[in-house]
């Protein structure tokens, strides 16, 4: 077997990318969602909105409007079109109202989205005023991530996570593909509705 | 499909098993006559699939759940499933594929070919099995959600309300999606082909070469080893599956003359010998014909070494490092957007060869600082052959009163900024290109450094050579100076990202799917580029750039000036 040892290793070099998945994939997903409230720190970082104007987050999420946060980016799968459908039927229950609702997706992939697509991207899910979609520096983002103990190494490692702040600024954390007729159910729960 | 001849008996006897089951089902495939779609209907099958568009004109409608409908203009099939419909994972989420050759097949627990691989992307492993799909319940399973085994994969996957007819057109693309393997791959060996525009410098071709060249032989050597060793070839089964015992080649396309003659050319070497995509490519110039042709001929190509790359929001098939040399002319624009304390009412001057780079340069920044709103600027072009002047700069300076100087040139001007930092009235910073100053950049004068500022799109040197070790091994004791480091390094990945690639395809060798997959890697860390990061449909690997200041000293190092800026 000893002079095997370097095909063994050539193998081992052309399979080295087993070795940097370890999350263990599907299944993990709860089928059905999980629904926990939890105390967050919202770090004070100023992000990028879609039309290229700086936002101060903390101001953004604490303006005593009900508020939604869910971490998305541009060109995600499966987990973005779900996510953001809630928030496109969100918007359309709430009709002329919807500004009334602060509805924040946050790109978990800063490197490339921009402004300009992160508009491309609201546009494609006919969003209305209320909804806003930041991006910020890589750091910022990672804090902003940590914060609500959301973080994600890496955007392949994505999660669907959805946050409603409550009225006592308590956080209402739902992880898990939901359904839009849950989401609404949720946010009638916590009073966006 | 060479499988690994001995095999433990019970593993063989399924192995059997599962080959005459694949026997009897594509025998059963052949004998019912798959009716050929015509052009239109595959046009409107695609137009529904990825632009979720029926045939009327009026937008698919998804329904998310039994909730309200969600028009298919915001997400449809492809956003899931992707191009290839050999689907997708990202996080924890499993999208199944949904290409009818798939679809008309039970679902093992695993995937064939890939029994024993453990491989992330092993879908089949997470999924309850089922039976094979027919058209009837294929269309119950889109228009109801309700799969073969009566579950409901609502949970995730919308239902359609499709009519009849519409409904068909779908099946009928569906069928053709992923199905017959591309030119360039036969059931022992995946062809690929680099192209080579000629009167490029021997240096900077060897060294885009070397390390494709070191993955395509190793790759090969894994092969030979296991036809001679079976304990080999069942190691390799068992982690690569079908990929193990294919083989790769590489071929030169070198292209010779005007640009204008290459796609003759091209057309010529892929009637010759047609390749399942372009690895790599070199040009100190043009490259759009290669482009235009990969993307008509629907062939991949993973990551020419060029300056210009076609830019487009759209076109598919070619990946490429960057947005090239225009990408540092956008940083620079955003950097000094966010320098704001600076200008007070003042402009800046843009101050640029009229060469291609220069333009180039000048035209990322200039867009750029309009699009993300920077105040006034104005303009100077320098032509060809124009030496730029100590005299001239001072003339600029006092008549433009620049709050920043962006200077997009060569070496040759450095000697004319030459006691600007000793003006009173000189600009708080001269903004310029590291790459376009090439080697010149470790020479910066030391009474410059202090007011020079340059994009640098790259890992700094002095962090970068913790790589050489990876970089050294590719290059199979060859001295790392005799190549030239940036190109290399960049070769490097294309190998990595190649290798990986065909792995993660596990024996789907669709050329969307090339993409697809590529599209799902996790951002890496490589040498060169700080991160490499796809996704779906992204298209250049790195994006952004660092700005730094030469150190001070007979050795100077690059010192950081920014985070790493995004356009
Ligand atoms: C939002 C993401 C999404 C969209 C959009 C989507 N799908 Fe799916 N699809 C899925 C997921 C996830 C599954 C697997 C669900 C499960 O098995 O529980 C699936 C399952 C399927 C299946 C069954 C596969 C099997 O092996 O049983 C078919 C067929 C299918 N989709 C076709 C389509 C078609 C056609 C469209 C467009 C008209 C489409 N899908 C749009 C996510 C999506």
């Amino acid at each position: 077997m000893k002079h095997h040892l370097p095909w063994l290793i050539c193998l081992l070099l052309f399979a080295s990318v087993l070795t940097i998945c370890p999350v263990s994939p599907a299944v993990a997903a709860p089928v059905t969602y999980k629904r926990t409230v939890e105390k967050y720190q919202i770090p004070d970082v100023i992000l990028t909105n879609q039309f290229g104007k700086k936002v101060r987050l903390k101001t953004l999420l604490e303006s005593g409007r009900p508020v939604a946060v869910d971490f998305i980016y541009a060109t995600c799968t499966t987990i973005c079109p779900v996510l953001s459908a809630g928030y496109t039927n969100l918007q359309r229950k709430l009709g002329p109202d919807s500004a009334k609702v602060q509805l924040v997706s946050i790109t978990i992939d800063p490197e490339n989205d921009n402004p300009r697509i992160l508009k491309e991207y609201l546009q494609r899910y006919q969003a209305r005023p209320g909804w806003d979609f930041l991006t910020g520096s890589r750091k910022d983002i990672d804090r902003v991530m940590h914060a609500f103990d959301a973080y994600f190494r890496d955007k392949m490692d994505h999660k669907p996570l959805t946050f409603i702040r409550g009225a006592d600024g308590s956080w209402i954390r739902l992880y898990g593909l939901i359904s839009s007729s849950e989401f609404m159910a949720e946010y009638k729960k916590a009073g966006l509705l | 499909m060479t499988l690994p001849m001995k095999v433990p008996a019970e593993r063989a006897s399924l192995l059997l098993l599962s080959i005459l089951i694949c026997v009897v089902l594509s025998a059963a495939a052949w004998a019912a006559p798959v009716a050929v779609p015509s052009d239109e209907t595959q046009r409107l099958g695609e137009q529904m699939y990825r632009k979720g568009i029926l045939p009327s004109g009026a937008p698919i409608k998804a329904y998310v759940s039994g909730d309200v409908p969600v028009d298919g203009t915001s997400f449809t099939c492809v956003s899931c499933h992707l191009r290839s419909g050999l689907g997708s994972i990202e996080g924890e989420v499993i999208t199944p594929p949904t290409n009818g050759r798939i679809l008309y097949q039970p679902r093992k627990p695993f995937i064939p070919g890939s029994e024993f691989v453990p491989s992330y992307s092993n879908y089949a492993k997470y999924l309850p099995v089922r039976p094979a799909y027919t058209d009837d319940s294929l269309a119950a399973l889109i228009l109801t959600g309700i799969d073969p085994t009566s579950r409901s994969v609502l949970k995730v996957m919308p239902r359609y309300d499709l009519g009849e007819k519409d409904m068909a057109i779908m099946i009928s693309y569906l069928k053709s999606l992923s199905d017959q393997p591309p030119p360039g791959v036969t059931k022992d060996e995946i062809r690929f082909a680099t192209v080579i525009v000629e009167g490029t410098d021997p240096v900077a071709v060897q060294s885009m070469l070397a390390p494709l060249q070191f993955s395509i032989d190793r790759k090969n050597s894994l092969s030979t080893a296991a036809e001679k060793n079976h304990r080999v070839a069942r190691m390799g089964y068992n982690m690569l599956g079908d990929l193990s015992a294919l083989r790769f080649s590489l071929s030169r396309w070198t292209l010779k003359g005007a640009p204008a003659t290459w796609r003759a050319q091209l057309e010529e070497y892929y009637r010759k010998e047609p390749v399942f995509a372009l690895l790599g490519g070199i040009s100190e110039g043009e490259w759009e014909p290669v482009h235009r042709f990969c993307e008509e001929k629907k062939i991949p190509n993973l990551f020419p070494v060029v300056d210009y790359p076609v830019l487009s929001d759209t076109d598919w098939y070619t990946l490429y490092f960057s947005r090239g040399v225009r990408q540092e002319g956008e940083a620079a624009a955003r950097y000094l957007y966010g320098m704001a304390e600076l200008f007070k009412g003042k402009p800046v001057l843009q101050l640029y060869r009229a060469s291609r780079k220069g333009q180039t340069l000048a035209t990322g920044f200039r867009e750029s600082w309009k699009a993300i709103g920077g105040g006034a600027m104005t303009e100077v072009r320098l032509s060809a052959n124009e030496k730029l002047t100590t005299k001239k700069v001072l003339k600029l300076i006092n008549q433009k009163k620049p709050a920043a100087l962006v200077l997009w040139d060569d070496a040759a001007s450095l000697s004319a900024l030459s006691g600007l930092a000793a003006q009173k009235n000189r600009p708080g910073l001269v903004l310029a290109s590291g790459t376009y100053l090439g080697k010149a950049l470790w020479a910066v004068p030391e009474e410059l450094r202090g007011l020079l500022y340059l994009t640098y799109p790259y890992r700094l040197p002095q962090e970068d050579s913790r790589f050489d070790v990876n970089v050294k091994r590719v290059l199979q004791g060859k001295p790392l100076e005799l190549y030239e480091q940036r190109i290399v390094r960049q070769s490097y990945l294309t190998g990595e990202v190649f290798g990986k690639a065909l792995m993660m395809m596990r024996g789907e060798y669709y050329r969307d799917y090339l993409h697809d997959v590529i599209g799902m890697m996790s951002d890496m860390h490589y040498p060169l580029y700080e991160r490499v990061s796809f996704g779906p449909g992204q298209r250049y690997a790195s994006k952004g750039s660092y700005i730094v200041q030469l150190g001070s000293g007979s050795n100077p190092v690059l010192e950081r000036r920014s985070e790493w800026v995004i356009p």
